[in-house]
Parts: C-alpha cells; structure tokens; sequence
C-alpha cells in the first residue's frame, strides 16, 4: 500500500520536476538559440545585407553554398583550421592531462602553485592576443630575444605560415591548458585511494595503474574536456585576428575568421549565414559523434 | 557561504548601480555620442567640447579600436536602424556604404538650413573626399573633420651628417636628399641599410590587418602609373595588373629588403615603435601619428625626426606622378538619430575657426579659414607638409562594396609581399576576384579594347614630364 | 606511494617529471610575468632591446585604464567606472543565473530518464557550437526590436545564453557522482524529492556548483564579441572599454597590458572566495578523496 502510494508519488513528482527544473532552460534556450538558427538557415536562402536593406532580399536557393563550397580557399581555410584544431586540442590534452596527473599528488606548495597556474585562463582574450603578439614580435618580442640567446636565429613568427600556425597554437594552449589541468586534476583525485592500494599490493607499476586504472576511471570527464575544447578551438578566430590578421595571404585565416568577415565588414548577412550554417554542421556532427561515445563509456561504467 | 558571497556581491553590485544611476539623471539633459578609435584626436575633440557653452548638452564618446571593429561597429548599429550614437566619424571610403546604403544624413540638407555650416567653409577637394557620394554628384554624407595623408618621416641627424652625405655622393653620385622619387628612395633605403649596426633604411606596412598593407603599396601603384580600376567601365583586369601597376606593386615589395626582417606584416604601431627606436633612417606614415613622433616622452629620437611628403615615381612612361593613400575621416551623422538640431548646433559651433584653430595644433582641420591662416603651417613641425600633400591624394573604391574589394587587394598584397605569389600572379588574381566581386554585387562590367589613363586628376594630378621637387 | 622500490628507473622517471613540471610551469607563468613588467613599462622601454628587466616604472598604463592622473581628461577616461559596474553586474548576475539553470537541468538530466533527454543535453551544448559572430547580427537586430540592446539585462541573457551549456554538462557530472540511494533513502523516510534535492543532494555538489561558477565567471567576464557589438555606452563592459586602447601613438601596449592584470583581479578574488570547494568536490564519476 504504502510502496505503491510512494512510487505513485514519486513518479508525478519527478514529472514535475523535470517540467519545473527544465523549463526555464528550455525557454532561454529557445528564446536564445532557435531563433538565431531558424535566421541563420532562412537567410541563408537569399543574397541579403542587412546594411543595404533597401536593396531587399533577392532568394537565390542554395545559390550561396555552392558558390561558397566552389571556392578552393575555403577548402584551404578548412583544412587550417583541421590543423590549428588538432595541434591544440592534442597538445592541450596531452600536457593537461600530465600535468594534471603530477598536480593530483600531495606536495608542499601545491595550492599555490595550482592557483598560479589557472591563471592564464582567468585572462581577458583580447589581451591574451596583444599580449602573444608583442612576445612575437620579430624585432623586439622576448620569445625571439630568448632564441638568440640560447643561440638560435629570429624566427618570423607571424609573416609566415607555418610559424604564424605554431604561434596561435602556442599562445591558445597557453591559456587553455589550465582548463584540462582542472578537470583532469579533479578528475583524478576523484578516484578512490583504496583502488590504487590495491593495485601497489598487486605489485603493478606506475606506468599500468596510470594507463590502466587512472586513465580509464576518469575518462568520461576528461572526454568532456576534450569536447568543449573541441567546440572552442574550431571557434576560434580573435587569436589569428590579433596575431596575423589572416595574413600571410588567407593563410591563417578560419572558417570561422571568415564567417566574421563576410559577417561584418562585407556585411553579406546571406552569404555569411551561410558559411555559418556549414560550420555548424561540421560542429554539430563532430559534437554528435563524440557525445555518443561519451554515452557509450557512461554505461560501460 | 557561496551563496552569500554571491548574493552580497550582487546586492552591493547593485546598490553602487542605483547610485550611479541617480547621478546620472543629475547630468546634463543632451547627450550627444560618437563613434571613433581612441588617440589624440578623440582628445582634441572631447577637450574642445568641454568648452560648448550650452550646457545642458554633452559629448559622450564611443570609442572602438582602430581596425576592423570601427567599422563594424558603426555598420551593425545602421544595420539595426539604431541611434545609439548621434555622429560618426568614419573612414574616407566608408561614406559609399553607409551614404549608400541609405544610413546617414545628407549635409547639403544642412548646408541649406544653416547660416554659418556651408560647403564653401571647407576646401572643395576636402569635402569631396571625405563627404561626396557618388563620386562628382554634390551630394555630400560628411565633413572633412579629421584629414590625414600618407607621409613620409626620416632621421634629420642621419640626412644632414657630412660623412653619410660624402659617402652617400660618392656611391650613387647624386647628393643626399629627402627622396623625390622612390627610385631615390631606393638607393637612400639602400644605402642606411646596415643590420650590424641595428639599422635599417626604409619602414612600412605590409600587414595583412584592415588596410595596412593596401594603403601603403597603393602609393606605389598610383605614382608608377597603376589604376587599382575603371569607374566608367568597371574594369579592374587591364588596371590593376597592368605593367605599370606591376611595377609600384613591385617597387613597394622590394623596399621590404630595406626593412628590418620580418617587418612585412607590420602594421601602424611596428613601423612607429621601429621609428621612435631608431632603427629607420626613413618610414612611410600617416601624419596622424607624427604628434607622437615628435614627442620626447614618446620617441627617443623626436628632436632628430623631420617630416616630408612621400616620394613619387618615373613610370615605365617615362612621366612623373606623385600620388599616395588619403587618411582621415570625415564627420557624418546618423540618420536615425533623434537629436539632429542639437547635433547641427553643435557643430556650426564646433566648425568655427577658433575651436579648429585648436583642433589644428595636434590634428589635421579641414576647415579652409584655418588652413588658410598665416599661422595654420607653423603650429607644428608637419603642418607645411601637410598643406604640400594634401595637392597628391588619392583614394580607392568610392563603391558600396569597398570592404570586398579592400579585403581581396590586401589578400593579394600580402601574398606577394610574403612570396606566396609574384606581384604578376597576385595582381591578376585580385583582378580576378574584384570583377568577380563587381559583378555578383550587380556592376555591368563594359569591356574597353583599350585601357586609358584613368581621368583621375580631379582628386591628384596625372603624369608631368619633369620631376617636381617638394619638401 | 610510501614504500616503493625506488629503483634507478624509478628516480630518474620522477626528476623528468619535476623537469617538466617547471618547464610548463615556465611557459604557463613566463608570460604572466611578461605581461605584469610591461604594464609598468614606457611605451620607449616597451621596444628596446635587449629587454629590461629593470626600469623607472610608469604608471601611466593604470592611469589610462583608470583614467585618473595623467588620463584624467582623455576621451578614453570617460565612463571607466560605469564599465566596471556593468561588467560587475552582468557577470555576477549573469554566472549565478546560468550556474541556477544548469544545476536544475544538470540534476534532472542526472536522475531521470525521460524522452528526449539526449536531445536537450545536446541542445544545451549547441550554445557553445555556435559560432557568436555568426549570430550576432540577428541578436542585434532581435535585441534592437525588445529594446535590449544597450542594456545590462541583454547581457545578462547571453552571458546565461553563453554558459547554460557548460554549467549543465558540469553539474550533471556532479550530480551523477551523488548515488542515486540518497534520494532512494530520503523518500523511504517519507520526504519528498524535493527535499530531497534541496537538502541531501545539493550541500553534496556545493564543491561541483563553486567550480561552476568559477568558469562561467571567467567566460562572463571576459565576454568580448557579444558585448562590443550589443552595447554602445550605457551597458559597455569593461574588456570592450579597454579594447578601445589604441590610437595616438598607435597601439598602447602600456595601458592594455596593465587592463589584463587589472582585468585578471576580479577573477582571481572569485577563486580565492571559491578556492576551498575547487578541488574538493571536484569529482565526477565517484565520491573523492575528501
């Protein structure tokens, strides 16, 4: 009587719930996020500016994408941001997750030294731009100055290509790597102490409880980190705006950095919707492949 | 513990707010905002301001950075049809997109209605090129409030020292001198470039930022002969990769080696850091930046600066021009403003010679009474200079579709300043892109078989026989 | 770790370890470093080489963000403090508001399982996929017809708008660290789920929520695209403010370094007030080590 009375009331209550602690969500998100997507798609359709709007909205069908996909240069702005997007990613993975894993174990100064490091995250991205650019900078920047006198020569670092490509890359893994650090550090203390007890009375080494317990056990946190930054990095475009400006050529530019322009300083509001529109499928597809994986692993554990 | 921490800061985040706001309503009734980047000249306005004697209306400055946002800024509010600011100062080729796209006032309006603001307070060439839409109508969407040209600085120390002059004489056997032509350029360029010494003997800007590498190279391309375009035809193939085109690009592309390395992506703030450092005997700069290069606080060689006017060229024609890039901005007014008689009050006040007399001492008037007074050319150490340059200017695209074109002509510079491609290869591709660009924004391009001379004198005089010597 | 066989292996393992902990240590805090010598630095030190390290310090990079002392009369100095408030405002707001919604959703997308839940935890995250610049002129033109543009309550909303995602997918990762028994154990007692919620599983995740906050505070406060198109002058924020700092003798490299230290301190008192449940509650999958 009373079971059934409870599980009654525990079920409309959770529907309850999930209206109540939903809704809000779901209507900022609506409000915030559909509406902005149904604009994106539907001017996306018509060679429209919306600062020449006496010039009106001329539908041109998918007329848009396949000039935009006929371009050789945007399959170029791609494939950079592929790279820009895999040097970071991987290198900010990588060191986060070491460092998070030395983070992880008590030593004096720790704290402190945790703090410290979160810090070039907490910085304004504006500033993180001008201030990697004055570093680079060929003449006077530290970054060349330390070169020569370790030995080295100058590096051109934002005239070039590939260099201007290492340099973004460095200063986004910069200020980004903390992020990992703190979820992976967290994520690691997070694994009870009793398993790795365990694992030191079964003799293995450091190296197999690492890869075969550490690893593993916080990996559904770690995947987030890596979806998140993901998302970011393809985003990214003010880097490369205060680094290179795009230049050499269009060599350094992102889709993303084009999408800006064609958004705002040749303010084609169609043609610009519709590279948006192909760079948020390739996100939402990467994104959806990832999540399922991350699906995946929550209920193999 | 967080929510406290939270709740308080939010409270007390708003209790300083409601203060604020109460002070605020304590201001002046008439706020009047601009939109324009930060610098002395924003200064020189705000503290002329100060001094309107109606009281009741203020000036309140929007400032963007100088770039990109500027413009977009001012661009996304007429998109929206908003009038979060009152007036505007925007960049020279601007006024096609905004006046065009239907966004600001036409001063003529005002012209009629006012005693005092009329066209004929400023020069004819200065409200052309900072206010006229379409080019030649007598329409006008700005004031020249701002002017600005592309100039030359270089190391008096350096130029009047006897043994670099003798050295000088005897290696290229003509005397040191500010140079006439960039073929002079060339050889002093040449001659003060001595890296082991940290220094170099020509700086300018080949960024890939906003307009950096184009307004410098155009100066290239116009004194060698070169037409970025047609404006009766709309031609851009056979202009802007014709040969004498090719050869400004070229010329500004090898002052490069010149440079300090790694100086082809510089932008305004390099070639000046480089400058006030002593590291270039000459640089191409905007006058605009000269208060600073001539300030001791600023630049460790400000008393050893001097200003010119920026070489010209001999063309493969065998005929001198001179020619460089328009800076500057002028002064419109947002259509959709509510406050226009406020707003015309002000500047029939602003516009008067006393207020532009101050305006001049560290910026560019472009008002005739002051450019006239005996006094205008020594207020400063550039003044003259610049009443020189401004018989030279020339200007790009005065179409709607100017921020396209400008982004593919930088693309293309900056390929060829790089090395990604030769000036050839790169020219013929920005042709390529502009007509392709003219033709999807709807231009009828009429093919020519021939490609004359663009009748341009009305903004800058076309090929002499002889060189003509200023500074 | 205590009585480990320190083998030859073993220690050399553990000094590379060290090594590169200071190397990354190096390059994570070298250009903090930088960063903080060239706020006190002359726009004439900024460029000579070799670099100082040691020079007369000039305070006019502060006063110019500021806009006191020497900057007390330039166009830049104007509304600095209104700048502080509104940044202040939107971001505090801002972040508690997105850190409220994201715990509700988080929780429930933790316990129950109901249709449609994928697509809304995706849903949520599509806030960070798309790209801001892409948008913005259509939250523009939106926010122009609501009268929200120029307003701290605009930015409120994109500052929840830009962080929902990431505060739902983290507390959701908290809450699925609580077992599911402690609701189980609550209800059986005869108190609601709500109860439940407020009393049980929250003080639990207190850690998860001060992480949270701790990042969107960072995004919020940081917020630059939205911002410099959405205000003008009545709710400018203060990184759109600094941004402005370039004119008269080209970029002021002085003023914008010294906005990025000035810029970091609110920042860092926010982590200093959350710095206990930082690390604590930090756990996802599993209850931590405490």
């Amino acid at each position: 009587m009373t079971q059934i009375d409870a599980s009654n009331r525990k079920r409309s209550s959770g529907r309850l719930m999930i209206l109540g602690f939903l809704s809000p969500s779901l209507a900022i998100l609506l409000f915030m996020v559909a509406y902005p997507i149904f604009s994106l798609v539907y001017y996306s359709f018509f060679n429209f500016s919306a600062l020449r709007p006496a010039a009106g909205m001329k539908p041109v069908g998918l007329g848009n994408y396949e000039f935009l996909l006929g371009d050789p240069e945007l399959w170029e702005r791609f494939v950079f941001t592929g790279e820009f997007v895999a040097l970071c990613v991987s290198a900010q993975m990588l060191i986060g997750i070491f460092i998070g894993y030395q983070l992880q174990k008590n030593f004096r100064g720790r704290d402190l030294l945790f703090t410290a490091l979160m810090l070039p995250m907490m910085m304004s991205p504006v500033v993180v731009g001008f201030l990697w650019r004055y570093m680079f900078n060929s003449e006077w920047g530290v970054i060349n100055y330390l070169l020569t006198v370790i030995g080295l020569g100058k590096v051109d670092w934002l005239g070039q290509t590939t260099a201007a490509l290492f340099a973004a890359a460095a200063a986004d893994t910069w200020m980004w790597t903390p992020f990992i650090v703190l979820l992976a550090t967290a994520a690691f203390r997070g694994i009870p102490e009793t398993i790795y007890e365990a694992a030191e009375v079964d003799g293995a080494s450091p190296a197999y409880t690492f890869f075969r317990i550490t690893l593993p056990m916080s990996a559904p946190v770690l995947f987030i980190a890596l979806i998140l930054r993901l998302i970011d990095s393809f985003k990214q475009y003010d880097l490369f705006f205060a680094l290179t400006g795009g230049g050499p050529g269009s060599s350094t530019e992102t889709v993303s950095f084009a999408v800006a322009k064609t958004a705002f300083s040749y303010f084609y509001t169609g043609e610009a919707s519709a590279l948006a529109v192909v760079l948020l499928v390739i996100i939402i597809g990467l994104s959806m492949i990832l999540v399922r994986h991350l699906n995946k692993m929550g209920e193999r554990y | 513990m967080l929510k406290k921490t939270l709740s308080s800061a939010v409270t007390s985040a708003i209790a300083i707010c409601a203060a604020l706001g109460v002070s605020s309503a304590a201001r002046a009734d008439t706020t009047l905002t601009f939109v324009w980047h930060a610098g002395t000249c924003a200064d020189a306005l705000m503290d002329i301001a100060k001094d309107y004697p109606d009281k009741t209306v203020k000036i309140v400055p929007a400032l963007v950075p100088y770039g990109p946002e500027w413009h977009n800024k001012i661009a996304s509010e007429f998109a929206i049809k908003g009038d979060a600011f009152d007036f505007a100062m925007w960049d020279s080729q601007s006024t096609a997109e905004f006046a065009g796209g239907g966004h600001a006032v036409k001063i003529n309006e005002i012209f009629d209605k006012s005693s005092y603001l009329k066209a004929d307070i400023f020069p004819p060439a200065s409200l052309s090129r900072y206010g006229e839409y379409p080019d030649g109508s007598g329409e006008y969407y700005g004031l020249p409030a701002n002017q600005d040209a592309y100039g030359l600085m270089y190391r008096k120390d350096l130029f009047e020292d006897p043994k670099e002059k003798d050295a000088f004489k005897a290696k290229y056997g003509y005397d040191l001198a500010v140079p006439q032509t960039y073929q002079q350029a060339r050889d002093i360029a040449e001659f003060f470039t001595r890296p082991d010494q940290d220094l170099y003997g020509w700086g300018q800007m080949g960024g890939r930022e906003y307009d950096f590498a184009t307004t410098a190279s155009n100066s290239f391309l116009w004194s060698f002969g070169g037409e970025l375009y047609n404006p009766q035809t709309f031609e851009v193939k056979g202009y802007l990769d014709s040969p004498a085109s090719v050869d400004g690009v070229q010329a500004y592309v090898d002052m490069f080696k010149f440079g300090p390395p790694g100086s082809g992506n510089w932008g305004f703030d390099e070639v000046n850091a480089a400058f006030q450092q002593g590291q270039l005997a000459m640089a191409m700069q905007w006058f605009y930046f000269n208060g600073s290069n001539a300030d001791p606080k600023v630049s460790k060689f400000a008393d050893k600066t001097a200003f010119g006017v920026l070489p010209g060229a001999v063309g493969r024609d065998k005929k001198f021009r001179r020619q460089f890039s328009v800076g500057g901005q002028g002064m419109g007014i947002n259509k959709y403003s509510k406050k226009l008689p406020e707003l015309t009050k002000f500047m029939e006040w602003y516009f008067q010679p006393e207020q532009q007399a101050r305006y001049a001492k560290v910026c560019q008037t472009g008002l005739k009474a002051v450019l006239e007074s005996a006094e205008w050319q020594g207020l400063n150490s550039y003044n003259r200079q610049f009443s020189t340059a401004l018989a030279y200017l020339n200007d790009y695209w005065h179409l709607p579709e100017y921020p396209v074109l400008l982004d593919q002509l930088q693309e293309e510079v900056s390929n060829a300043v790089s090395g990604t491609k030769t000036v050839q290869q790169a020219l013929s591709d920005a042709a390529e892109k502009h007509e392709r660009t003219l033709q999807r924004a709807g231009y009828d391009i009429k093919r020519g078989d021939s490609t004359p001379e663009v009748p341009d004198q009305k903004i800058s005089p076309v090929g002499v026989d002889e060189v003509v010597v200023v500074n | 770790m205590s009585r480990s066989r320190t083998t030859g292996i073993d220690l050399a393992a553990r000094w590379l370890f060290i090594g590169l902990l200071i190397l990354y240590t190096i390059y994570n805090l070298g250009p903090i470093f930088w960063l903080l010598i060239s706020s006190f630095k002359s726009r004439m030190d900024l460029f000579t080489m070799p670099p100082k390290i040691f020079f007369t310090p000039d305070l006019s990079g502060y006063e110019s963000v500021f806009g006191v002392g020497s900057a007390k009369d330039s166009a830049s100095a104007f509304g600095v403090f209104e700048s502080l408030v509104n940044s202040v405002i939107v971001s505090t707001v801002g972040t508690a508001l997105a850190v409220f919604l994201g715990t509700l959703a988080g929780y429930v997308c933790s316990r129950f399982n109901f249709s449609g839940k994928g697509d809304f935890m995706f849903f949520v995250l599509s806030t960070r996929m798309l790209p801001p610049v892409a948008v913005l002129v259509f939250y523009h033109l939106m926010f122009a017809e609501l009268g929200l543009a120029d307003t701290r309550f605009g930015l409120i909303l994109v500052a929840i708008f830009a962080n929902i995602g990431l505060a739902t997918w983290i507390m959701k990762g908290f809450f699925d660290g609580v077992p599911q028994e402690v609701e189980q154990i609550a209800i059986v007692n005869g108190y609601t789920r709500m109860y439940a919620f407020l009393h049980l599983v929250l003080p639990m995740v207190k850690g998860g929520i001060a992480a949270t906050a701790g990042f969107c505070f960072i995004f919020a406060w940081n917020e630059f695209a939205f911002a410099s198109i959405l205000t003008t002058t009545k709710a400018k924020t203060l990184p759109v403010k600094i941004s402005a700092a370039s004119g008269a003798t080209g970029i002021e490299w002085t003023q914008i370094c010294a906005a990025g230290v000035v810029l970091i301190i609110p920042v860092l008192i926010f982590f200093y007030l959350i710095r206990k449940h930082l690390l604590m509650g930090m756990t996802f999958g599993v209850l931590g080590r405490r």
